[in-house]
Order: C-alpha cells, then sequence, then structure tokens
C-alpha cells in the first residue's frame, strides 16, 4: 500500500493505494488521523487505486469518518474503487459513510 | 476426483498478503467458470478467516508458529479448511456484530458469513492442530 497527500481545489487528498489490509492498517490510519488537524472542515480520501480493501481497511474508513465528525472534518470518500465500494455495500455502510 | 491445494504460512500480519496469492493462483488453477465472478470475495472470506486466527487464536500480529490453509475443488463445491495450534476457539464466541451499530472492528466474521454458504468448526481428538475452521461454497 502506498499513501499521498496532495491538494486539489484547496481540499487535502489523500490518495490510498494498492491492497489496505490488517498489515498497513496503522500506516493507513496514522496518515489519515495526522490530516485531520484543527481547522481542516474538509478531507478526502481518494480510493480510486485501492486494489483490495479488507475488514480492516474498512475500520479505518469507520474511524476517519466518526473521528472527522467529533472534530468537525467532513471526510469525504472519492473515486472509490470497484472492489472497495463492494465491501463497503457488503457493510451497509454506503449511507453511513459520505461518498462523493 | 478433488483438486487439494495447501500452504502453510507464518503467524504474521504479512502473511496476509502471501495467503492471498496464494488463494489467487489456486483458483487460476481450478479454473472454475462457476465461481469467476465470486473469486474475490471467496479470497475475502479466506484473509479474513486467517486476520481472525491471528488476531484471536495468537493475540498477536507476529509469531514463529505456522497456520494451514488447504483449498479442496470437490465435484460440487470449493472448500477451504484453516488449521492453526493457537488458542482454542469457542464457536459459541464466534459472532458478527450487529450492522447498525457502527463502529470499527467486529466485520470479519459477518463478511465470511455473507461470502460462504457453511462456515463450521471441527473439533478432532488426535488431531495435531488445536482449531479447524471448515468454509464451504458451494457450486451452482
Amino acid at each position: 500500500m502506498e499513501t499521498k497527500l496532495e491538494q486539489i481545489d484547496g481540499i487535502n487528498t489523500v490518495f490510498l493505494s494498492g491492497e489496505v489490509d490488517l498489515d498497513v492498517a496503522d500506516q493507513a490510519k496514522e496518515f489519515i488521523a495526522n490530516q485531520m488537524v484543527e481547522g481542516v472542515q474538509e478531507l478526502h480520501l481518494n480510493l480510486k487505486d485501492v486494489s483490495y480493501m479488507d475488514s480492516s481497511g474498512i475500520s479505518i474508513l469507520i474511524e476517519s469518518h466518526q473521528k472527522g465528525a467529533k472534530n468537525g472534518t467532513k471526510v469525504v470518500l472519492k473515486e472509490v474503487s470497484k472492489s472497495v465500494l463492494k465491501v463497503i455495500m457488503m457493510a451497509k455502510l454506503e449511507l453511513v459513510l459520505n461518498i462523493g | 476426483m478433488d483438486l487439494i491445494f495447501h500452504k502453510d504460512f507464518l503467524i504474521n500480519s504479512q502473511s496476509l498478503k502471501l495467503i492471498r496469492n496464494f488463494s489467487r493462483e489456486t483458483f487460476v488453477k481450478i479454473n472454475t467458470e462457476e465461481i469467476l465472478n465470486q473469486q474475490e470475495e471467496i479470497i475475502l472470506a479466506i484473509a479474513e478467516a486467517a486476520q481472525n486466527i491471528l488476531k484471536h487464536a495468537y493475540h498477536t500480529k507476529f509469531c514463529d508458529e505456522k497456520l494451514k490453509i488447504k483449498i479442496t475443488k470437490g465435484q460440487d463445491k470449493i472448500q477451504i479448511d484453516l488449521f492453526d495450534k493457537g488458542t482454542k476457539t469457542d464457536p459459541e464466541k464466534v459472532k458478527s456484530r450487529e450492522l447498525g451499530n457502527v463502529r470499527p472492528g467486529g466485520l470479519g466474521v459477518y463478511f465470511i458469513k455473507q461470502i460462504m454458504d457453511k462456515v463450521e468448526f471441527i473439533s478432532e481428538d488426535n488431531s495435531e492442530w488445536v482449531n479447524h475452521l471448515v468454509l464451504t461454497k458451494y457450486i451452482r
């Protein structure tokens, strides 16, 4: 898995790519958490290049969403890959997480 | 005739990728059109089951011991056997969480049960293994 941060139209966007599983979950979680500092109103997670995501990866999305809601940062999932969307839907989270 | 493939993996979170690769390679060898569109889901179920072994039977991401995965292509089913020597699992305690209770964690068992047709723990006397989990997907 690789992580990258870009600013797109003034919004910080975290790009995750490759396979997101238990082995890399802490790394991904920390990278995302570091972008959710005070004053950040919106954070995008771009998942277009995530080829595989397991329940550990889904936990990262839930945790980021909930932490954002608590701290005033709207976390939006962008360009969710087909394989990730399938897992999100299996967990019935498509109406819980912000998918834009 | 059944086709059987098996491999041992270190109790280590890095093994999850190797387990997925082994499963993908096995499905290529099995080459069963009936499960082709469900292959990635079955691989997710296998990886989630292995992840649960790491987390719950060994309570750690790293260990020198090994778990064994056996994939069998039968006439009407794909059977995946997972063996480990960790803490004995109480099948009564293996439960998925309520989906309405949105929180991180607790989804692995739910995914496995959603994807597979049958999930069972086999209790065996005189086995070299402590836990034996069998996941079955029927070929329709």
